[in-house]
Parts: structure tokens; sequence; C-alpha cells
């Protein structure tokens, strides 16, 4: 059998995967103690200097609908990690090409296609709200390298399953 | 599997143990046991090669085609 060559890929996902799993969590929480604050609009209007005016209903409006599309984020960003994680550690136990492991990224994959689709919905709307005044600048919207981690991971998925037969066949070869 | 392993025969018409051969081809009791109940899905020919050299036999002998009846 081949050596394999050390590779700290595997020890460093696995810290960086736990640590983003609890900040998905924050994230949420935040969102959520956002959501809280956001019917107090003359908070709002006192933190981003705003006047009482249609425009910043509007804008108030906009901003729930965002906070609460960030929320769905939070679930699915965390069946991507955990599934992530989960995968990892099949890695180091020794036995990545297993059918879970299969079913995990395509459950990756899925969540991976919904959260592209709600980055292009927030954005849809964040470009919407924005106004030379008072613009809304948020990192949302089409992303074609988003689009092809979800192709990616939906082929991989498929290379994955090939694999777990593959290896199913070869622990019955004697 | 229509393919039958006759590995039983052999071994006791030349009085020898399924460890024994294990042992002689260097393959493990567990595999050659997968092997000699059926259960194995495919055979190396390195295999079949260290077996016919060991029980002097032609890969013929261990491996029989047997066809299945079909069940009406």
């Amino acid at each position: 059998m081949m050596s394999k060559p050390y590779s700290a890929a595997l020890p460093i996902a696995r810290i960086v995967l736990k640590i983003l799993i609890v900040l998905n969590w924050l994230s949420g929480a935040a969102i959520l103690a956002l959501l809280v604050v956001m019917p107090n609009q003359q908070w709002i209007m006192a933190a981003f200097d705003l006047s009482p005016s249609p425009e910043t209903e509007r804008l108030i409006m906009g901003m729930r609908a965002i906070a609460v599309l960030g929320l769905v984020v939070v679930p699915l960003s965390y069946v991507v990690l955990k599934r992530l994680l989960a995968i990892v550690e099949s890695v180091r136990a020794g036995d990545p090409f297993v059918a879970t492991n299969a079913s995990r990224l395509q459950a990756i994959a899925w969540a991976l296609l919904a959260l592209q689709l709600l980055s292009i919905v927030i954005g849809t709307i964040a470009k919407a709200l924005s106004t030379p005044a008072h613009p809304l600048n948020l990192d949302a919207g089409f992303s074609i390298n988003g689009w092809l981690a979800v192709l990616l991971t939906f082929v991989l998925a498929r290379v994955f399953a090939e694999g777990a037969l593959m290896r199913e066949d070869l622990e019955r070869t004697v | 599997m229509a393919i039958a392993v006759k590995l039983d025969d052999l071994l006791h018409d030349r009085r020898m143990t399924l460890t024994e051969l294990a042992d002689r081809i260097g393959i493990t009791l567990a595999n050659l046991s997968i092997l000699k109940t059926g259960k194995a899905r495919a055979i190396r020919f390195s295999t079949l090669d260290a077996i016919c050299t060991a029980l002097g036999c032609q890969p013929g002998d261990i491996l029989r085609f047997e066809p299945e009846q079909e069940e009406i």
C-alpha cells in the first residue's frame, strides 16, 4: 500500500468547521435579536440617521425581510457544516467511500443550491432598497463561484456514490 | 450466484484444512472463508494462481457453473 503524505487539511478543516458551526448559531441569534429590535422604528431611524417618511418605512420593511431570510440561512448553513464535519470525521476514521457520505454530499449540494437562491433574493431586495442617499451594500446576489460550488458538490456526490459501490466490490474480492 | 466454489471438496481430497491453505498462499483465513462459502463477489487471478499452485489443480476444479433453478 502506498504511504499517504501527511496533510494538515483534515485537522484544520475539523477545527474550522467546529468554529463555523458555533459562529453560525451566534449569527442566527444576532439576526433574531435584530428582528426583535426592528419593530422599534425609532431606534432604527436614530441608528441610521433617518427621518420619518414613506421611504424610511419601505427601507425598514425591506431590512426586516432581509433579516427573516438571513434567519433561513442559518439552518441551511448548519446542514452544510454538520455534514461536512461528518465527512471529515469519516476520512479520519479511514473509510470515506461509503454510501452515507454520498448522501451527505447530496444534502450539502441541495442546501448550497437553496443558499444560492436565497442570496439572489436578498441581493435583489437590497438593490431595490438602495438609494443614492442611503446605499445598502450587501454581499449578496448571483455568484458564478457559488453556482459552480453547487454543481461541483452534486458531481462529487455522484463520484462518492460510485466510489462506495467500487469499495463494496473490492471488499468482497478475494 | 450460479458460480459454485468447490474448495471444500478439493481440500477434503488433499486432506488439507482451510487454515493450512491460507498459510500456504498468504491469504487471510477470513478472506478464504468468504471465497469458500460463496460470498465473494470477485476473485483475483493471483488468488486463483496461488490456490491452483498449492492444490495442484486447474481453475475449473475450483469453480463450477451451476445454473440456478428458475422460480415459478
